[in-house]
């Protein structure tokens, strides 16, 4: 059984590379170069082809005889010709096939137990205590039932820290000269919390939780754990240092939000900034905003690694900018983690092009001064140009150079004057919310930069065209939007979080006392309380990694605990997280394939809708394929996941392009698992199509796959989807054959792969099987866009020797637009082209290029024009001419 | 948030009682817009809920009446803005803005704007030097009204004029630094009407639709000496502002140095742009070029500064040193000039951003070229009678109407 698609995939060997993880880099490739398909000898010369000539100085007019002996009817059934018979009965039936019983997949390899780092690894570093027998053992993982009492107790802890938090529980115990001697004071806190801790059951724990001056404890234990004793008694031994570490030592509130309001990494570091602000500042952070200020820039820049001389100026802007009432009210109601996306607004330093140099900033709040809302939109205040008045390109030295000096090396002002392109314009704007204390970042996009502004609690997005979001500020060092919108609402869960992150920082304690029991149910806890907490989840992910990494049933519970928390509503991170902490270590345990399939499976059918934004499934999906040794079992979950994914409508272009790319990449040898897996595709391709009530829906799956096909120059999956959606979407194409003088030849392209090099947008994409329709006799619908060495490529099915292109435009070109020729170049390998058809001639729509006389020899054609961006819809283009002989 | 929500009230309360004290008091944009005819709207915008600063020149403002010796002769409005409006303030947003929206180019609060009754940003007044003090806020917001009179007159006239006459005075008009109300450009930009181009004896309509950029296209591919010819050919027509002209000479000279000119060239060419307008946008950047490009110590290739920054002096930062930014402090002439640009306090263009500097003396003696004569100026033949049957125009009618 090897339907066409299949044998022609394995014919031409194809290397799938797409992945829509790697779409942004190929969007970002205009007019790139196509590559070359594996099994074309490249040729060193053009031309040698046995061409059939036309008469010179005549066109030919195209009859229907000119085009491709595989004419196509009007009916569905000889639409399905190109399938051939063991297909089209698979398309026949739209019930879910089993395809357990196709032998013959190759096999691919779980991916490997990501190790933890050496820095992670001292992260659970434990004092040099006995460890205590009774705490060897890892408790079994508790169902929510056997949670109550616990979570009763979590509960309790939220109204409590509530009412610490508004009465700003301070201690005076400690002086500053006790930081002087941090060894001393860790040992001396340990001892009284030990003390207090008993026997450090689970009552006993959120018991000593309740009480502030033991969160306090707690705290500075935590606080001297993570920075460390020498960077601790490093920075007491700095002027002031001891004094600003006694303040932050005896006030809660600090020191939750110096502890607790996202990564603490480098907290040395920060300790040594936090104290360098505090001797520099007159009033020594006695003003709560001051010290909400120091303290996330301190951690900010301290994260990032940005210098202290830059902290110290992005401090005095910020507080100067508050004390001049210059801020937006909105950053009077800020808490600490979101101060920090502020503060810590990336770019710092002085130099031009930096949006975060204080004189940036000043400038901006100065001179942008709105209500939060309209930040967005504000990047109107800029002209959008490529190029200045005299004639410079933005990107090039010279664009902004002149004019530097006028506006004091200040890069908004400047580009307020002169202009720029989706950089400038979103930098402008983040940057003028970030200038007024609003939170906002900017965010890269393929080949687009946009930027986001969180107005009340939500992120709104500006400037963007694309629905991948790369963010420029990021807590966990992912930058899906996803991850924003996490952090959001873990942080905006505002107590819940707060005992869960100060059970995690007691569940290290106890890990580092040797309790090891007590940690694990602490964990349990602190991931109950809190089920998005990121941190926490880590945290405890990294200890059961140390302690039991052989644990099937933790971590088993670990994967029902993320898909259950995070995935109910933030599918990507919660994909994220399997893949890279949970899969890599359950897969191996697991030996079990019907119910890792049956865990796999119950996460994918918990999707509905994209989530918080669209994110890319295919990494996911391949993780999960991948945990399967067993062929068998590995088709039973690829048919198990089709058939829960294809029936969601977001799901299926990207599952279904997932499913292109994943057949590619199987081994050259396995012809028949090929086979299969192909079957098993058409199968679900056919599913997508069911009634015109979601033909919308197919329309816009088919169009993605079609993209991706395209993109990878897959020409007989490009033909293969184009035909199927012209079978199911018919009333989508142009009814009527497009009308041209042609050359004499057939049609060579029909077959073959369009691209344009315009960025393809979301709205876009889904008519994207109208590019296909561009190569057919009827014409179909593609934006063009002609700069440069970007135009319209076209990838012939073989070899051809070529008589004339002719290019129908959906408009007349445009008169002014007539002062640049079009030109034609050739290549057989995709990368080296050559110039071949000077000066296309302008006909009204078309445009033609006879090369009856040069008869060039070619595998790949593309179209260009000089001068500027040029963007025409393109609704036809036909290279014909004639197949070289082998 | 409290703090401010009070503060606002009371500051509502005192202009709820407060007498009307300028020239007419509006309490909503369509009311002041009625109430304009060809007085000049002054509308006083803030941030009412988010801003302090705001709040804090709301009092200085308008609660204490300081702009008052401003305002004859206008109507004034004060609009609060708010930032997330609850439903009273939304409610109270939509009373005052009615069935209006405020025009583009408001880009910062709080500001005075100055619209005409046609609901046309004419002026503005919103840098924060401007804005810092009502005598600052008088000081730009004056020559703003003062101009916006002198135009109004010329449209008027305009309005009543046709063919070349009407062209010569919506000349006259945009030769006066404030922008011109759309619908006065509307039928210029639209026009195909070859006669109409034939009786625009000025080149108006050139200037309106004038495109730096479709300059740079189309001398992109030519030589230099057919662009030189090219730009000297359109630069003879007086129709174009001087800010389209600096433009125009940017084309040449980029052109030029990316063919890799002398800097001798480079330096005449530039130096010329400068001359035309020295204090405007494009005269400090023709200046910028000549340090830049065109001096014996510039090097070959500019240095790049969008992938690798350009130090900068560090003791011009405001934050980090005593010599701090001071947004009031004029941009500092590049090194080499010859001029400074004056402590400008009024953003001040014309429809075509053309950079106003009353002051504008181009007698400079260290140049090396001789200063461009000002060929923008208005035809003489502006008031001469025009024959054109089309003209209806009578010269001293508005004055007598005021």
């Amino acid at each position: 059984m090897k339907s066409p698609l299949a044998k022609l995939l394995v014919g031409a060997g194809i290397s799938f590379v797409l992945g829509m993880a790697l779409c942004p880099l190929l969007l970002q490739r205009p007019g790139a170069d196509a590559p070359v398909a594996q099994g074309e000898t490249p040729a060193t010369q053009p031309g040698g082809g046995a061409a059939q000539p036309g008469k010179p100085g005549s066109a030919v007019a195209v009859d229907d005889s000119e085009w491709d002996e595989n004419e196509e009817s009007d009916t569905d059934a000889d639409d399905d010709a190109w399938l051939g018979e063991e297909t089209r009965s698979l398309l026949a039936s739209d019930d879910a096939a089993d395809a357990s019983s196709t032998p013959g997949a190759g096999s691919a390899d779980a991916p490997a137990a990501a190790e933890l780092t050496a820095q992670e690894v001292d992260s659970y570093r434990e004092d040099d205590v006995p460890a205590d027998p009774l705490q060897d053992a890892v408790p079994k993982p508790r169902a929510a039932a056997q949670m109550t009492a616990a979570m009763s107790s979590a509960r309790q802890l939220q109204t409590a820290f509530s009412k610490v938090e508004k009465q700003e529980y301070a201690a005076d115990d400690l002086k500053p000269a006790d930081w002087k001697q941090a060894d001393a004071l860790y040992r001396t806190l340990a001892e009284r919390v030990d003390a207090k801790l008993g026997a450090a059951d689970e009552k006993t724990v959120l018991d000593f939780m309740a009480a502030p001056e033991n969160r306090l404890d707690l705290a500075r234990l935590t606080l001297l754990r993570r920075a460390g004793a020498a960077a601790v008694q490093q920075v007491a031994a700095a002027p002031l240092g001891a004094d600003m570490l006694a303040k932050l030592g005896n006030d809660l509130n600090w020191m939750c939000g110096l502890l607790h309001s996202g990564p603490t990494e480098n907290l040395g570091t920060a300790l040594e900034y936090l104290s360098a602000i505090y001797a520099a500042d007159d009033f020594r952070l006695k003003e709560p905003v001051t010290r909400r200020i120091a303290t996330t820039t301190a951690l900010e820049f301290a994260r990032e690694g940005w210098s202290k001389e830059d902290m110290l100026a992005r401090f005095k802007f910020y507080n100067t900018a508050w004390h001049a009432d210059k801020l937006n009210a909105v950053f009077d109601e800020l808490a600490y983690w979101e101060t920090r996306l502020v503060t810590g607004c990336a770019e710092p330093g002085q130099k031009v092009g930096q949006w975060g140099a204080p004189r940036n900033l000043e400038w901006l709040c100065d001179n942008v001064r709105l209500p939060v809302e309209r930040y967005l939109g504000c990047e109107s205040h800029l002209c959008y140009r490529l190029r200045n008045v005299a004639g410079d390109s933005v990107f090039s030295a010279e664009y902004l150079a002149p004019i530097l000096d006028y506006t004091h090396n200040i890069t908004a002002w400047a580009y307020r004057e002169i202009g720029g392109v989706c950089g400038a314009l979103s930098h402008y704007a983040a940057y003028s919310a970030l200038a007024a204390g609003i939170p906002a970042m900017t965010m890269g996009e393929p080949g687009h930069c946009a930027y986001t502004v969180r107005v009340g609690d939500e992120w709104k997005l500006g400037n963007s065209i694309y629905w991948q979001h790369s963010l420029q500020k990021k807590f966990w060092g992912e930058p899906g939007w996803d991850f924003l919108i996490l952090m959001q609402d873990l942080y905006q869960d505002r107590f819940p979080t707060q005992v869960s992150d100060e059970l995690t920082a007691m569940a290290d304690y106890l890990a580092a006392r040797k309790k090891k029991a007590s940690a694990f149910r602490t964990y349990d806890v602190a991931l109950a309380v809190q089920p998005l907490n990121w941190n926490a989840i880590t945290r405890y992910r990294g200890y059961l990694k140390l302690k039991d990494a052989q644990n099937t049933a933790r971590w088993s519970a670990l994967h029902k605990h993320v898909a259950g928390g995070i995935g109910a509503k933030h599918y990507h991170a919660a994909a994220t997280m399997l893949c890279r902490y949970v899969y890599p270590d359950l897969i191996p345990l697991q030996k079990d394939s019907e119910a890792l399939t049956d865990l796999f499976a119950g996460l994918c059918s918990q999707f509905e809708g994209w989530g918080s934004n669209r994110w890319e499934i295919s990494p996911l999906l391949e993780a999960q394929a991948a945990a399967f040794k067993d062929d068998a079992a590995r088709k039973k979950y690829v048919s198990k996941v089709l058939g829960i994914l294809m029936k969601k409508k977001d799901y299926a272009g990207a599952v279904l392009t997932w499913g292109l790319n994943y057949i590619a990449k199987l081994d050259g040898g396995s012809a028949d698992a090929k086979e299969d897996y192909t079957d098993m595709l058409l199968k679900s391709m056919a599913r997508t199509s069911g009634s015109k009530k979601v033909q919308d829906e197919t329309w816009a799956t088919l169009g993605e796959a079609i993209y991706a096909a395209a993109e990878n120059d897959e020409a007989h999956v490009f033909q293969a989807i184009g035909k199927l959606a012209q079978r199911k979407c018919r009333s989508k194409f142009p009814r009527h054959r497009a009308k041209l003088r042609g050359f004499p030849g057939r049609v060579v392209s029909m077959d073959g792969v369009i691209r344009t090099a315009t960025t393809i947008d979301p709205g876009q994409m889904k008519e994207c099987c109208l590019h296909w329709a561009v190569l057919q006799r009827t014409g179909g619908k593609m934006p063009g866009k002609f700069e440069g060495n970007a135009g319209l490529t076209c990838s012939l099915p073989y070899r051809s020797t070529i008589n004339g292109i002719v290019c129908v435009c959906e408009k007349p070109i445009e008169k002014e637009k007539k002062d640049r020729p079009f030109y034609i170049e050739i290549s057989n390998d995709g990368q080296n082209w050559e110039r071949t058809a000077e000066n296309g001639v302008i006909e009204g729509t078309n445009i033609r290029f006879d090369m009856r006389h040069e008869k060039p020899s070619a595998k790949y054609v593309r179209m260009l024009r000089e001068g500027d961006k040029y963007e025409p819809t393109i609704s036809g283009f036909y290279v014909f001419g004639k197949k070289d002989r082998a | 948030m409290k703090g401010l929500t009070a503060t606002f009230a009371a500051a509502m309360l005192l202009s709820a009682v407060q007498p009307a004290a300028f020239g007419a008091e509006a309490h909503s944009l369509p009311e002041a817009l009625n109430k304009a005819g060809r007085n000049p709207v002054v509308v006083f915008i803030y941030g009412a809920n988010y801003d302090k600063l705001g709040q804090k020149k709301y009092e200085e403002f308008v609660g204490q009446r300081k702009l008052t010796p401003a305002l004859h002769r206008c109507v004034f409005l004060t609009m609060p803005v708010y930032q997330l409006p609850n439903e009273k303030q939304e409610a109270e947003m939509k009373r005052m803005m009615g069935d209006k929206q405020l025009p583009g180019g408001i880009w910062s609060y709080p500001c005075l704007a100055v619209l005409d009754s046609e609901n046309n940003l004419r002026g503005i007044v919103q840098k924060p030097e401007e804005m810092k003090t009502p005598e600052t806020a008088i000081a730009a917001l004056k020559p703003i009204l003062e101009d916006f009179r002198e135009q109004q007159k010329l449209l008027a006239k305009a309005d009543r004029a046709a063919g070349a006459r009407k062209a010569q005075l919506l000349f006259r008009a945009a030769e006066i630094n404030l922008p011109l109300p759309e619908s006065d450009l509307k039928d210029v930009k639209e026009s195909k009407d070859p006669r109409a181009a034939k009786r625009d004896k000025v080149g108006f309509a050139n200037r309106v639709k004038f495109d730096p950029l479709a300059v740079v296209e189309k001398i992109q591919t030519m030589d230099f000496e057919t662009a030189n010819a090219y730009i000297r050919s359109e630069m003879v027509h007086s129709c174009y502002s001087r800010l389209q002209r600096q433009m125009m000479m940017a084309a040449l000279a980029g052109h030029l140095r990316r063919s890799g000119a002398s800097k001798a060239r480079l330096r005449a060419l530039y130096t010329e742009m400068r001359n035309i307008d020295p204090q405007s946008l494009y005269g400090a950047y023709a200046e910028g070029a000549i340090a830049l490009w065109a001096t014996e110590s510039a090097p070959e290739k500019p240095a790049a500064i969008a992938a690798a920054p350009v130090e900068i002096d560090r003791s011009e930062d405001n934050i980090s040193t005593a010599d701090a930014y001071d947004p009031t402090r004029p941009p500092k002439p590049a090194d080499g000039g010859n001029f400074s640009t004056p402590g400008s306090t009024v953003a001040r263009h014309t429809a075509l951003g053309d950079t106003v500097m009353p002051t504008f003396d181009d007698s400079d003696p260290t140049v090396e070229t001789t200063p461009e004569p000002a060929t923008t100026s208005a035809p003489a033949a502006v008031d001469e009678p025009e024959t054109d049957a089309d003209t209806d125009f009578t010269e001293g009618e508005d004055d007598a109407a005021e």
